[in-house]
């Protein structure tokens, strides 16, 4: 992992803001689908899918999943030295496993719901990586 | 607005059911008859991992290739949430059909699974079960049947939960922990329902005392994890050797208790010198150790001995089981010194 000493015009780290985007995208996700399918399930699938990515994404290991939400904190804290490009892949492939898992359980029900939050901030994470 | 208040009405008609319920087939026939007037759907399922048993309410025109698919679907699910793999031959499959359509909306022979909703049944963090709405429609659901979905699947991961409770605490007051036999207390109320039963009728009714010989002598020599093994051992090969309708408990320490309904004098004495027999010629393995061990049993009987009560009975057990003992230990005594070996 490639660390990041460059600061952007607001004077934050880059991987600071691609962490402030994914905690916002992932809160919204979590407002989203706790209200279709309760929050124990939800932590139960969050829990899931990062017990089957933090092999190869440890960034994802200092998420804290409980009922009442997800907390960033922990990530925050251990990824001072992680290159934002790695912090993207790492949330960009929980969402993917996430919506893997909403699509097995319910179709199309919860993406349809989600999709047009979660797209265009993926999109902006991308956009924040490549201006790097 | 006046259909969002109906559906949350059926929607508290269908909690209060399924809350009040008290198993598992009834918490899915009450949810079966509300949910119609919930969601269009072919076909409602329960999924319990305990017993590995899968309930189906479901549209009587279903066809069965359907049934299959939507068991496939439940199965690659549940796989994906992380469980143990299942094969659907390991499933035990219980389906309720029922007029879920109007005869004009009958499902066609070869439909397919088109469209569900899939939640997991989970408490406390932990996956019981799952639930599932299937149609053979495209995009017959949509946010607020899920929505609903969930709510219906917390009552009854709830519930389950409730029975699972439930079920430990039956198994505490029932069996013996050591070795899952039964244990004295349900011994009297079985056998208070068994003498009830014969003295009524007048239908044979024999009961044998089984204890081990010299058992003693394992606990000091083997310590009590050895005596444990022995004791455990001699369970199972009572339990095997007992008729369907029979009932072996643990009476207390190294005494075991056997009730055997509809059987005579003669019929009891030849399962209790099988028994006897089978011991005797059984190795006992503690730790290394190979051993040889016999038991002394005693027989009472209803009519043969009269007895007027069950207390009488048991009385009349232990006084043969003491005779058997006394007359050298490794025999079956019948009540009244009549008969050994």
């Amino acid at each position: 992992m490639t660390p990041l000493m460059k600061e952007d015009k607001g004077g934050k780290w880059s991987s600071d803001l691609v962490l402030d985007l994914y905690s916002n995208l992932l809160t919204e996700i979590w407002e989203v689908v706790s209200a279709l399918i309760g929050e124990a399930i939800l932590a139960f699938l969050f829990t899931l899918a990062i017990r089957k990515l933090v092999e190869k994404y440890p960034v994802l290991v200092s998420l804290k999943v409980s009922e009442d939400g997800i907390s960033l904190d922990g990530v925050r804290e251990d990824c001072r030295a992680v290159a934002p490009i790695e912090i993207h892949r790492s949330f960009q492939s929980l969402i993917n496993q996430l919506s893997h898992l909403f699509s097995a359980l319910a179709d199309g029900v919860i993406n349809k719901e989600l999709f047009p939050k979660v797209f265009p901030k993926v999109k902006e994470a991308e956009r924040i990586i490549s201006q790097k | 607005m006046r259909l969002i208040f109906k559906n949350l009405n059926v929607l508290r008609s269908t909690i209060n059911a399924i809350s009040t319920s008290i198993e598992i087939k009834e918490i899915v026939e009450s949810a079966g008859t509300n949910l119609p007037n919930l969601f269009d759907f072919s076909s409602f399922g329960v999924f319990w991992k305990e017993d590995l048993l899968f309930f189906l309410y479901q549209e009587e025109s279903c066809p069965s290739s359907f049934t299959q698919e939507v068991v496939k679907n439940m199965v690659n699910v549940f796989s994906i949430l992380g469980e143990e793999s299942i094969g659907a031959e390991q499933i035990t499959l219980q389906v309720e059909k029922r007029k879920l359509r109007p005869k004009q909306m009958m499902m066609d022979p070869g439909a397919t699974l088109k469209s569900h909703l899939t939640l997991p049944l989970a408490v406390e963090g932990e996956i019981i079960g799952c639930i599932s709405l299937n149609s053979d429609q495209p995009n017959a659901f949509d946010a607020q049947d899920l929505q609903f979905l969930s709510v219906i699947g917390y009552q009854m991961a709830a519930t389950l939960k409730h029975f699972q409770r439930f079920s430990s605490i039956k198994n505490i007051a029932l069996y013996d922990t050591l070795t899952g036999l039964y244990n004295r207390r349900y011994f009297e109320e079985r056998f208070g329902v068994e003498t009830q039963k014969s003295f009524y009728s007048g239908t044979p009714l024999s009961l044998v005392m089984v204890d081990i010989d010299h058992f003693k002598k394992v606990n000091d020599t083997f310590g009590h994890t050895g005596g444990d093994q022995v004791l455990c051992k001699t369970s199972s090969l009572l339990k095997n050797s007992i008729r369907k309708k029979d009932t072996v408990a643990r009476y207390g320490g190294e005494e075991f208790i056997l009730i055997l309904p509809e059987a005579g004098l003669e019929e009891s004495f030849i399962i209790a010198e099988r028994i006897r027999r089978l011991v005797e010629n059984t190795s006992f393995e503690i730790g290394q150790a190979q051993v040889n061990l016999t038991i002394s049993m005693g027989i009472s009987n209803f009519p043969s001995h009269r007895a007027k009560s069950k207390e009488e009975l048991v009385r009349m057990a232990d006084q043969a089981l003491y005779d058997a003992k006394r007359g050298g230990r490794n025999k079956v005594c019948i009540f009244a010194g009549k008969s050994a070996r």
